[in-house]
């Protein structure tokens, strides 16, 4: 059996979980603290992947990310290579699809924090950005690792819109979920069986991580 | 020099103060809780825009609606401590204290003088909330601060610890050298530690209140209590 | 809330039960859906009076339904493999042609369709090449052996990406994502076909979708008369329109 289909599975999770907090700790800094028109609207935008069926996000990320699509192009300029089909375009599919499951948890433990620590720093001379790395995402540690853990799940497991954008090449994007779908198409039902049995384990040891986190959060 | 001169709407009545505050000289706020006392040190600190007039600083303008200016609080190099502490949870007390100091030799100097030096180490969740009201005045006046803001510092706390820290504040006054604002209910206190004693009822100057107060025989009935009213009547 | 309550209900006996009362239930790969939804069905059920529903999806998920029990009439696949097998292992009777596909290399781009499919595979300016899976979708493997055949298959590789279906090959190359495409023949005449050009891949093997009626039938004899349209000179003219055999 093929073990690289679970490997880039396990990579594609384990950048997802790295770099979401780059995206989602300034939305959830701008929903949770933001005073400004259109919050609800940004609001909004934030939490669509998560009602969309992943099928039609894939196929608007298919469109935007193709060599047609603004993203794609621009990509395409820069790096010469394509977007869509690449390691580096489920990964941002992946980011985007994830952005609301991030965001959630980080916007509540914002929410948490005692406002007049915030108005204690910006006394002591902190600028809001300063104030954001050293006073906010300290004290939201616990938040952060679990939106983070979350995400290193849910990108175990993301199909839908991986089938999209992925392309399913061996290697580059045919990530374990796809490789057991297409095993169970093709009945090899032996390869199916090994695969999941090895994707279980890990995702419940995860969802044990979370709980725990989410059970120490004061 | 502080000098202040301006009027916020609130929701049940508009704030019109106008005074000065003194380097080197404490005025104690008093009046009735809701009277406005705290939104006034939020507007003096830059946490909230006056909706006109003018706040001016040593010869600055920090705000003036009428022309646009206002100085946000990181800038204006004040202190503010508030009624419970407001420390960093994730530092240790000396971080916290030395969080905006830049002379380490003071920042010692102040947790030897409130007697926090063996706390050093401690998160501020460790320590009793005596300690840690401590802590938040060390790290106000470790920043060595222009003006110095205190809403309610003392009411959280014990007798004991109450009376050192007034100690302190009224040692600390000649060498610190800035205006302080000290908000309290506390009457007593009040005249213990204000050079000024201005009263503030329902957004505005009520001279008046303090004597009102100390005419209340029931309420006050061998002169100034330690336990003042939290309200007037 | 109890307006609420009511809407709820109103609302789900209005929309459709999908249980409605058939005379044929079939097995559809989902190739074949817009020809059997927008001719086929409707003139069968105009020659016969009856009533035939059509459940689409991929000859992979049907055989796994009809092996569960599905209570099917019959299985129109889109290969040879499944339909064989299901009567090889008793659960269906023989199996016959009901249609033959072909495939076809397909880009938005229309000059590169101009010097023949192997030189569009081999056009330096093609980054990606659609295929449908191979192991599962007819059209991904006749489209493989289309490659070998011409012994390009391995410098092809690096620059095919697979979809897993017929359809979503189709889609990648339509959104642009890929440059060409191995598709069908029959999405060439769709809204979508035409705004691409096309070249028949000749090397490709037919692709041959047979179909079967299932021993536990409920409605044998609806089940039969179907399969004799499905090859009648009525249907054979319909499906030359939809770009099969």
């Amino acid at each position: 059996m093929d073990w690289t289909p679970l490997l880039l599975s396990a990579k594609l999770a384990f950048w997802a979980m790295a770099l979401i907090p780059i995206a989602a700790a300034p939305l959830a800094y701008l929903l949770a603290f933001g005073r400004f028109r259109g919050k609800s609207v940004l609001d909004a935008i934030v939490a669509l992947p998560m009602v969309l069926p992943p099928t039609v996000l894939g196929f608007g990320l298919l469109m935007v990310m193709g060599p047609r699509g603004v993203a794609g192009a621009a990509w395409e300029e820069l790096t010469g290579g394509r977007l869509v089909f690449s390691f580096a375009g489920i990964l941002i599919a992946s980011l985007i699809f994830n952005l609301p499951f991030a965001v959630q948890p980080l916007r509540a433990s914002f929410e948490k924090m005692d406002s007049r620590l915030l108005e204690s720093a910006a006394i002591l001379g902190l600028s809001p950005a300063a104030a954001f790395f050293r006073i906010i995402l300290p004290n939201c540690i616990g938040g952060l690792a679990a939106s983070s853990i979350l995400v290193f799940a849910h990108s175990l497991g993301e199909f839908g819109v991986i089938l999209m954008v992925g392309g399913s090449i061996p290697g580059k994007t045919q990530v374990a979920s796809i490789a057991i779908f297409e095993a169970v198409e093709a009945m090899r039902f032996n390869d199916a069986f090994l695969m999941s049995a090895t994707l279980i384990p890990v995702s419940f040891a995860v969802l044990m991580i979370i709980n725990k986190l989410n059970a120490r959060r004061p | 020099m502080l000098c202040a001169d301006m009027t916020k709407r609130l929701k049940h009545f508009d704030l019109e103060l106008r005074f000065s505050c003194a380097p080197g000289a404490i005025t104690a706020v008093v009046g009735p809780s809701g009277a406005g006392k705290t939104t006034m040190i939020r507007l003096l600190a830059g946490l909230e825009r006056p909706d006109s007039g003018t706040i001016a600083f040593g010869g600055q303008i920090w705000a003036e609606p009428e022309s646009g200016v206002f100085v946000p609080a990181r800038k204006r190099g004040l202190s503010l401590v508030f009624q419970d502490y407001t420390l960093f949870p994730h530092l240790n007390i000396r971080k916290n204290v030395a969080f905006a100091a830049t002379d380490m030799d003071r920042v010692d100097t102040l947790m030897d003088m409130f007697g926090i030096r063996h706390l050093a180490s401690s998160k501020p969740a460790a320590i009793s909330g005596g300690e840690r009201q401590r802590a938040a005045f060390c790290q106000a006046l470790a920043r060595d601060p222009v003006l110095l803001l205190l809403d309610e510092p003392f009411s959280a706390l014990d007798v004991a610890t109450r009376r050192n820290l007034r100690a302190n504040l009224k040692e600390l006054k000649g060498e610190l050298n800035i205006p302080v604002l000290h908000v309290t209910h506390d009457l007593e206190e009040a005249v213990f530690l204000g050079d000024t004693i201005m009263a503030v009822e329902n957004g505005q100057a009520a001279p008046d209140w303090l004597h009102r107060q100390c005419m209340l025989p029931q309420q006050y009935p061998t002169g100034l209590s330690r336990h003042a009213p939290v309200r007037s009547s | 809330m109890k307006r609420i309550a009511a809407f709820v209900l109103a609302l789900a006996l209005l929309l459709p039960s999908g249980a409605m009362a058939a005379d044929l239930l079939i097995a559809q790969a989902a190739n074949y859906t817009t020809i059997m939804q927008e001719e086929i069905i409707p003139a069968f059920e105009k020659a016969t009076g009856l009533t035939v529903q059509a459940t689409y999806a991929s000859t992979g998920k049907l055989y796994g339904q009809i092996v569960s029990g599905a209570p099917f009439d019959m299985l129109l696949a889109a290969d040879e493999s499944r339909p064989e097998k299901l009567h090889a292992d008793g659960l269906a009777h023989t199996p016959f042609v009901y249609a033959t596909g072909q495939v076809v290399l397909w880009s938005l781009d229309k000059k590169l369709c101009s010097k023949g499919w192997k030189s569009a595979v081999q056009d330096p300016g093609v980054k990606k090449i659609s295929i449908a899976n191979t192991e599962t979708a007819p059209y991904g493997t006749s489209a493989m052996q289309a490659l070998q055949a011409t012994g390009m298959w391995e410098a092809a590789q690096p620059r095919l990406v697979f979809g897993q279906s017929i359809t979503q090959a189709f889609q990648f190359a339509f959104t642009g994502a890929a440059d060409v495409g191995f598709i069908a023949y029959s999405s060439v005449f769709t809204e979508e076909g035409k705004k691409g050009c096309f070249v028949v891949v000749d090397e490709a093997p037919p692709v041959v979708q047979s179909g079967c009626i299932l021993k536990n039938a409920p409605n044998p004899d609806a089940a039969a008369r179907f399969a004799e349209f499905l090859v009648s000179p009525e249907v054979q003219a319909m499906k030359l329109k939809y770009g099969y055999k």
